[in-house]
C-alpha cells in the first residue's frame, strides 16, 4: 500500500484500474479452468460408466456361461474409444476373465487390484469398476481404464486461452485506464500546477480551470474562491502597509514636533528648577543668618542682661536703707522686668536651638522621662499629675522630648484655677503614628485661640497676671513638627484642655530598647 | 497317560479325516463337467421367458426335473437354494419313461400323474438314458411350455431345444430355435449368441407342423 501512495496519482490510477482488471481477470480464469476440470471429469466418470455398464450388460452371458471368447469379443468394441487403454472383466471368484488392452499401452498397464465398485483417479488415468448383475445376482465385475492425456491437453490448451485472452485484456485494460484516468488525475494535476505556481510565483490572481462538475470541480471552485480571498487580502494588507507607512511619517513628524517641544519644556523646566534651587539656597542661608542672628543676639544680649541684674542686686542690697518705699520697689521692679527680660532671651535661645544644635538619638523610655519631668516641676499639691497608661518606648533626642512634655506640663499647671487641679497624660496608637495627650481640667482656650497660641511671644493672659514668655508651645510646636508630628489642641471653655501631639511610629529594637533607654535616662 | 493317548488318538483322527474329505470333494472330470452344466442349466433360467400362463403364481417355484438316469451327483448343491427369477429352486428327479410305464401299468391314473408332473416342469434334462424315448417325450410335453435340454447329438433334430455338447474340454451348448417357438419360450440373444450351433427348421418343416 506505501508503495501506492507515493505514486504519482496518474501512474496511482492505473495501476488501481490494472489491478483490479487482472485480479478479476484471474479469479474468473481459475474459476474457468477449475469449473472445466471438474466438468471433464465428472464427464469422463460419466461416459466410462455408461460404457462399462454396457460392456457388463453384454457380458453376463458369457459369464453366466464361462464363454471368454465372447466376453473378449464384446471388450473388442472399446477400441472404437481411443482414450480406453484397458478394460477387462473379472468373474465372480475376482478372477481375470477377460482382458483388453489398447495396442500401444499394452505394456503401459496392468490389471489392477481389485475393486468391486467406483472410480478412482490414479497417474494420468481414470479408472471405473462396475458389477456385472445376472437376475439380481453379481456374477462379476468390469473395470475400464481411460488415458486422461487428452482431457489434460484439453485443459493446457484452454489455460493458454485463458492467460493470452488475460494478457491481452490486461493491455486493453491499460491502454483504456491510461486514456480514462486522465479523466481524473487531469484536473487535479492542473489544480496541482496552479497551486505550484501560486505559491512559487506568489501570484494570486491565477485561477484554476474547472473541467468538471464532480467533487474535484467543488475542490478547484473552493481552491479558486480561497484564492480570491488571499488576493483580497493580499491586496487589502498592502493597502494597510502603504497606509501603515503614511501613518507612520506623520506620527514620526507629530513626534518629533512633540519631542522639540518637551525638549523646550524641558529646559524652561530646568531653568526654573535652577532658580527654585537658588531661591531655596538664597532662603535657607537667610533662615541660618536670621536663627544664627537670633542666637548671636540673644546671647549678647544676656552679657549686659546680668550686668544690669547685678547691679540691680548690689543696688537693692547695698543701698536698701536710702531708698525709700517707692524707690525699693522700682528697684524690685526692675529685678523682676531683668528676670522676665531673660526668661525671653532664655527662650529665643532654646529656640534658635532646635533643628541647629543636632543630639544624638537615643532609645527613650518615656515610662521613666514623664515622671522624672512630674518631679521636676514640682506642682502644688492641690495638683495631681498621672500617667493613664503605658507610654511607648522612642527613638529621639532626649532634650527635646523633655522640653515638649515639660512646656506642656508647665502650662497645664501654670494655667489651673480648679482647688483641685488633675492632669492626665496619655498615648493611644493610630494609623502608624504614637498619638499623645496632656489633658487637664483648667478654664480651657477659645476656639479662635487655638492657632494663636502656638505663634512666638504669644500669650492669652497679661504678663503680670502669670508669669509666661509665649515661647513654650511655639517651641514644643517646632520639635513636634521636626519629628515628623503634628501638634494641635481641643478645648471647651471651663472644662479644661487637651493637647495632642503625634510622633512617627519608628521600628524600635523591641524589648531590648527598653533596659538601654532607662541607662541613659539615669545618666 | 490316558489323557495323552486321548488326544494322540483325536489328532491322528482328525489327520486322517481331513484327506478323506479332501478327496470326497476331489472332483474326477465327469464330476467338474456335471457342476458346469448344473450352473448352466440354472442359467439357462435366467436367459429364457416363459409364456404368462406357466408363470402365473409368483409363489410356485421354478422346477428342473431331471429325467432318467441321473448324472448330476450331488452337481446341484451349490444352486439348490438359490432363487431364479423371484422364484424358489426346485430340483424335482423323475423316472425314466420305461419305468414310469411299467410302474404305472396298473394305475392309469398314476401314469397321468406322472405326466402331469412331467409336463408341470419348467426345464427338463432328458438324461441320455432317455435315449430311445426322446420324441416320445417331447411328443409327451407338446404345449406345455418346457424347456428340454439334452446331452446327446441329435437331440435338436429329435425336436429338443437345447443340447450341450463338449468343445476342447470346455461344456458348450446347441440351440434349436424351432422347437422354442413351438414351445412358446423366448430364448435371449445374449445365449443365442453363445450357442455353438442354433438349429432352425425350414420353413415348410414348420408349415408341415
Amino acid at each position: 500500500m506505501s508503495i501506492l501512495q507515493n505514486m504519482a496519482i496518474k501512474h496511482k490510477l492505473i495501476s488501481i484500474i490494472m489491478l483490479a482488471c487482472i485480479t478479476s481477470l484471474v479469479l474468473a480464469g481459475a474459476a474457468f479452468i477449475g469449473w472445466e476440470r471438474s466438468t471433464f471429469r465428472s464427464e469422463m466418470v460419466d461416459s466410462l460408466s455408461t460404457q462399462a455398464e454396457m460392456i457388463a450388460e453384454n457380458c453376463t452371458a458369457a459369464l453366466a456361461f464361462q464363454d471368454a471368447e465372447d466376453a473378449k469379443q464384446t471388450l473388442q468394441a472399446l477400441h472404437v474409444e481411443p482414450s480406453i487403454v484397458f478394460g477387462c472383466v473379472y468373474n465372480k471368484d475376482s478372477k481375470l476373465f477377460a482382458t483388453y488392452y489398447r495396442d500401444y499401452a499394452e505394456i503401459k498397464v496392468h490389471p489392477s487390484e481389485f475393486q468391486e465398485i467406483g472410480f478412482s483417479f490414479a497417474e494420468g488415468f481414470l479408472t471405473v469398476y462396475k458389477p456385472i448383475v445376472l437376475d439380481g445376482e453379481m456374477v462379476g465385475t468390469v473395470c475400464l481404464r481411460s488415458d486422461m492425456s487428452p482431457m489434460y491437453a484439453m485443459l493446457k490448451h484452454n489455460i493458454s486461452i485463458i492467460v493470452t485472452v488475460v494478457l491481452l485484456s490486461s493491455f486493453a485494460a491499460f491502454l483504456v485506464s491510461s486514456r480514462l484516468q486522465k479523466v481524473i488525475s487531469g484536473p487535479i494535476l492542473s489544480l496541482a500546477e496552479v497551486a505550484k505556481v501560486v505559491s512559487e510565483k506568489k501570484d494570486y490572481s491565477t485561477r484554476a480551470l474547472k473541467q468538471s462538475n464532480d467533487e474535484v470541480g467543488l475542490l478547484i471552485d473552493a481552491f479558486n474562491e480561497m484564492l480570491e480571498q488571499i488576493q483580497q487580502r493580499d491586496s487589502a494588507l498592502v493597502d494597510a502597509k502603504e497606509q501603515l507607512e503614511v501613518r507612520v511619517e506623520q506620527r514620526t513628524a507629530e513626534l518629533t514636533t512633540a519631542n522639540e517641544q518637551l525638549t523646550r519644556e524641558i529646559a524652561v523646566r530646568k531653568k526654573a528648577e535652577e532658580r527654585q534651587a537658588q531661591l531655596l539656597k538664597q532662603l535657607e542661608s537667610t533662615n541660618k543668618e536670621l536663627n544664627d542672628f537670633a542666637y548671636v543676639v540673644s546671647h549678647d544680649l544676656k552679657a549686659p542682661l546680668r550686668g544690669i541684674s547685678t547691679l540691680a542686686n548690689w543696688m537693692s542690697t547695698d543701698y536698701a536703707d536710702k531708698f525709700d518705699e517707692e524707690g525699693r520697689g522700682q528697684i524690685n521692679l526692675l529685678l523682676s522686668r531683668v528676670d522676665r527680660m531673660h526668661n525671653l532671651i532664655e527662650g529665643i535661645l532654646q529656640y534658635s536651638r532646635v533643628g541647629r544644635v543636632k543630639e544624638q538619638k537615643l532609645q527613650v523610655n518615656l515610662n521613666e522621662l514623664v515622671p522624672d519631668i512630674i518631679d521636676m516641676i514640682a506642682s502644688p499639691e492641690n495638683i495631681t499629675v498621672t500617667v493613664e497608661n503605658e507610654l511607648p518606648v522612642i527613638e529621639c533626642e532626649q532634650t527635646r522630648i523633655t522640653q515638649v512634655f515639660q512646656n506642656l506640663l508647665s502650662n497645664a499647671v501654670k494655667y489651673m484655677d480648679r482647688p483641685q487641679g488633675q492632669i492626665r497624660v496619655g498615648c493611644v496608637e493610630e494609623n502608624g503614628f504614637w498619638k499623645f495627650s496632656v489633658a487637664d481640667n483648667g478654664p480651657g482656650i477659645e476656639e479662635r485661640h487655638f492657632e494663636k497660641i502656638f505663634q512666638i511671644f504669644q500669650t492669652l493672659s497679661p504678663r503680670d497676671e502669670v508669669e509666661s514668655t509665649g515661647v513654650g508651645l511655639t517651641l514644643v510646636k517646632k520639635i513636634v513638627e521636626m519629628y515628623g508630628g503634628k501638634i494641635w489642641v481641643e478645648s471647651k471653655m471651663g472644662e479644661g484642655s487637651t493637647f495632642f501631639f503625634t510622633l512617627l511610629k519608628q521600628k524600635v529594637g523591641g524589648k531590648n530598647a527598653k533596659p538601654q533607654a532607662s541607662v541613659v535616662s539615669r545618666r | 497317560m490316558r489323557i495323552k493317548t486321548y488326544i494322540f488318538v483325536v489328532l491322528a483322527l482328525a489327520l486322517f479325516a481331513a484327506p478323506i474329505s479332501v478327496q470326497a470333494k476331489d472332483d474326477s472330470a465327469q464330476n467338474r463337467e456335471y457342476q458346469v452344466k448344473a450352473a448352466f442349466l440354472y442359467n439357462f433360467i435366467k436367459f429364457v421367458d416363459w409364456p404368462k400362463e406357466k408363470m402365473a403364481d409368483i409363489n410356485e417355484p421354478i422346477i428342473i426335473g431331471i429325467m432318467g438316469k441321473d448324472p448330476f451327483g450331488d452337481a446341484f448343491e451349490p444352486i439348490k437354494d438359490k432363487q431364479v427369477k423371484g422364484r424358489k429352486l426346485v430340483i424335482n428327479r423323475l423316472k425314466g419313461l420305461e419305468e414310469l410305464k411299467k410302474s404305472s401299468e396298473k394305475d392309469k391314473s398314476k401314469l397321468q400323474r406322472e405326466i402331469e408332473a412331467l409336463r408341470k416342469c419348467h426345464l427338463l434334462f432328458i438324461c441320455s438314458s432317455e435315449k430311445e424315448n426322446f420324441e416320445e417325450i417331447i411328443e409327451t410335453l407338446e404345449g406345455s411350455s418346457v424347456l428340454t435340454v439334452e446331452e446327446t447329438a441329435g437331440f435338436l433334430e429329435s425336436g429338443g431345444i437345447i443340447n450341450f455338447i463338449m468343445e476342447e474340454k470346455k461344456v458348450r451348448f446347441e440351440i434349436n430355435v424351432t422347437a422354442t417357438k413351438r414351445a412358446k419360450l423366448k430364448i435371449r440373444s445374449q445365449l443365442l449368441r453363445l450357442a455353438k450351433r442354433v438349429v432352425e427348421e425350414k420353413p415348410s418343416d414348420e408349415a408341415k407342423s
